[in-house]
């Protein structure tokens, strides 16, 4: 792997390459590893800052790089900004001036306007690690989830993943299917058409019914979570209907139990709506285990990533 | 006396060039026209290798004067105008305080006055402060001569008022000019809805907002029969829809960008908030159908959408920074460069959507290089070569998605 070019930012997957992804999932493994022991920290990072600079409220996300910063013994700064409280776009170099200048080594930045990281990562010497911008992009998501599947799926070429629900506006589909791809894992998408977005990548085929993914046989199912706060007018007519349509019930839990298929979810998970509280306690959930690898994957990314701050 | 010496005339009339020598007295007055001059002693400007286009019209230009002389000033926008080739223009009404009143118009039209630069026309508001809720003065505006109505990047969305504007404005026999776009529909979307938002993961702006209006707006002036003129044309749909309605007799008209003409979706890098244009650039198919509305005259006008901002407003994240930039200065190069330069169309049709169009949309007679005419034509180096770069503009705004590349051509000069 030393023939590997070094990079400085994580904005999203697409740029990323096949061995770039083996390499950061590769060291996960021990990193995970490292969680059963009684001391979790590793000294690579010791001295080198680490700033969570998050635009939008964000607990599991935030709290997941804090922990993986603090394996890797950086020091850590929270920076959580009130959507409300800053005049938005206008004020991103001021605020990027501000970041230069405390010197961090690591950005990881959470914003609700897509293409924010990549702005940040042009004017930084950092390494900007992008925890979810807009409806773009959410890679460190995506490098987990794959994780997590191939943990279940060692042989995972060839598998098959169902995304359910608002793959409109979510990154985690985006960055998730774009990753499941590269991993020539087939995925497939169901849910209210006006939620599938046309303009998506030919490889995300569309199904109309549960019916159809089951037949499809899917390795796992991944259930995307409702996001009413970011749909701007009405896709569907209310979140009972939509638990009716796509939530995963007691009925489709059998058919997936036949399956023997997974279930994923990014969370935080709204419960009675994209799954009732019988299939959260489904023997073959991976949602603790996602959130388990959520840390090792970034603890790798942070190892990975090379800051252009220590030149001199 | 100025001689232009070895240069070829372009003019709407034919495709073909002329070759002839143009000689200019210290009043501006073309005197003379024909092969070989000698002019004695005037001062030689020697065209070789050189056109000599009548200048060009823009009827969609913001000046940011009042208001936004951050932005751009009336002072830099003549310049910038005059720099690409430009000699007349009409400004949106979209500055601060908007133009909505006769006293408004008055107080602009003094300020191009004092200037005495180019042909600088103000347009008026469709209605008061731009806010889409009652008819602006249209009888103090028309008295002073105004080209047209429009409330420029806004759309009036209420059938109702839109019918009432036309109405009333038809008495005037005043230009109606639509921005074509249903808000309820573009919401915040900032590129257009397809596989460009779902890459960029940006919220879309679907393209029938534009064809819903078009097709409203057509339906209203065949009902008022006023005269309409609709902006920023971007899709093959809403050009079928104007097709169909000027062979129905409508009284409409309509223009295209540069940036439209030779831009599409496919061009956008990444976040590169220069490319935020409105409306969103389109699919290639979109920009194809464009060139061929353009050729069969179903696309009246070439119009740049001029609408500068400071570096700092477009540096912010793309959602946020605000749509535009500077057009004035590339449009002839760019649309020489792309169609001009590799034989798509000649000179004579762009003089025609962008010279003597445009001017008879607002009632004014087209430069033509003549004897007895005014000097009104810029000079076309054809051998040499511009580099977009920032100090290439006069404009205060040098935000431009061709910034960076070298276009065929150049544009030596300007007499207006």
């Amino acid at each position: 792997m030393s023939d590997l070019k070094p990079r400085k930012d994580l904005l999203d997957i697409g740029s990323l390459g096949l061995d770039e992804i083996e390499y950061v999932l590769g060291n996960a493994v021990p990193f995970k590893q490292l969680f059963q022991r009684s001391v979790k920290k590793v000294p690579t990072l010791r001295g080198k800052t680490v700033l969570n600079l998050f635009y939008e409220p964000s607990t599991r996300t935030s709290s997941s790089f804090e922990v993986a910063a603090n394996r890797m013994s950086a020091d850590v700064t929270n920076f959580s900004v009130s959507s409300s409280s800053i005049s938005k776009g206008e004020s991103l170099l001021d605020t990027i001036e501000t970041l230069q200048a405390m010197q961090s080594d690591y950005i990881v930045i959470r914003h609700q306007a897509a293409g924010v990281p990549n702005i940040v990562a042009n004017h930084t010497r950092a390494s900007v690690i992008n925890a979810g911008d807009g409806y773009h992009a959410h890679p460190t998501q995506a490098l987990l989830d794959t994780m997590t599947f191939r943990e279940v799926h060692p042989d995972y070429a060839g598998k098959r993943i169902a995304i359910v629900g608002d793959v409109l506006h979510s990154r985690v589909a985006r960055s998730t299917s774009t990753l499941f791809h590269k991993q020539g894992i087939e995925v497939g998408v169901l849910g209210p058409g006006a939620l599938i977005p046309e303009g998506r990548p030919a490889f995300m085929q569309r199904f109309q019914s549960w019916e159809d993914v089951f037949d499809w046989k899917p390795h796992a199912i991944y259930l995307l979570r409702v996001q009413m706060e970011r749909q701007e007018g009405q896709f569907f007519p209310s979140v009972a209907e939509y638990h009716k349509m796509y939530g995963m019930n007691s009925d489709r839990l059998v058919s997936v139990r036949k399956l023997g298929a997974y279930l994923m979810h990014p969370g935080p998970v709204n419960r009675g709506v994209e799954v009732t509280d019988e299939a959260m306690s489904y023997e073959k959930s991976l949602i603790s285990t996602q959130v388990e690898n959520g840390i090792a994957v970034r603890m790798a990314v942070l190892h990975w990533l090379k800051p252009e701050t220590q030149k001199d | 006396m100025r001689l232009f010496k070895n240069g070829k005339i372009a003019s709407e009339a034919s495709p073909e060039l002329v070759e002839a020598d143009v000689l200019v007295d210290d009043e501006g007055l073309i005197v003379e026209v024909g092969p070989s001059l000698d002019g004695d002693g005037a001062e030689l400007t020697d065209c070789s290798g050189c056109v000599l286009v009548p200048g060009m019209f823009d009827l969609h230009v913001r000046g940011r004067e009042p208001g936004f002389e951050h932005k751009e000033t009336l002072e830099t926008c003549a310049a910038a105008a005059l720099h690409g080739g430009i000699t007349g223009l009409v400004l949106m009404p979209d500055t601060s305080p908007p133009i909505d009143t006769g006293n408004q118009l008055k107080s602009v039209q003094d300020r191009i006055a004092e200037l005495g630069s180019i042909e600088m026309l103000q347009a008026g508001c469709l209605t008061k402060g731009r806010a889409g809720k009652e008819l602006a003065g249209f009888s103090g505006l028309a008295r002073l001569g105004v080209p047209m109505l429009t409330d420029s990047d806004r759309s009036i969305d209420c059938p109702d008022l839109l019918r009432r504007c036309m109405e009333y404005a038809r008495d005037f026999d005043l230009l109606v000019t639509s921005h074509c776009e249903t808000p309820a529909l573009a919401k915040a979307g900032v590129v257009n809805e397809g596989k460009l938002s779902y890459r960029l993961g940006l919220p879309g702006l679907p393209s029938i907002s534009q064809e819903i209006a078009i097709v409203r707006d057509l339906a209203l002036a065949r009902h008022t029969g006023v005269r309409l003129h609709l902006q920023q044309i971007s899709t093959g749909m809403s050009l079928d829809a104007v097709r169909l309605s000027k062979q129905a007799g409508v009284r409409v008209s309509c223009e295209v960008s540069p940036h439209h003409l030779i831009l599409s979706e496919e061009s956008v890098a990444d976040y590169d908030t220069a490319f935020k244009i409105q409306p969103p650039l389109q699919k290639a198919a979109d920009t194809e159908a464009l060139l061929v509305g353009l050729l069969d005259d179903t696309i009246d006008v070439i119009a740049s959408g001029h609408a500068p901002h400071t570096s700092f407003e477009k540096s912010a994240d793309f959602g946020s920074a605000p749509w535009g930039g500077s057009a004035l200065e590339t449009a002839v190069l760019a649309i020489y460069d792309r169609f001009i330069a590799n034989g798509k169309f000649n000179w004579d049709l762009l003089i025609r959507k962008y010279s003597s169009a445009p001017r008879r949309l607002v009632g004014l007679n087209s430069p033509v290089i003549e004897p007895g005419r005014q000097a009104d034509f810029f000079v076309f180096d054809v051998e040499a070569e511009t580099e977009i770069i920032p100090d290439y503009f006069r404009s205060k705004c040098s935000v431009t998605p061709f910034l960076g590349q070298t276009l065929k051509g150049s544009i030596r000069e300007t007499l207006a």
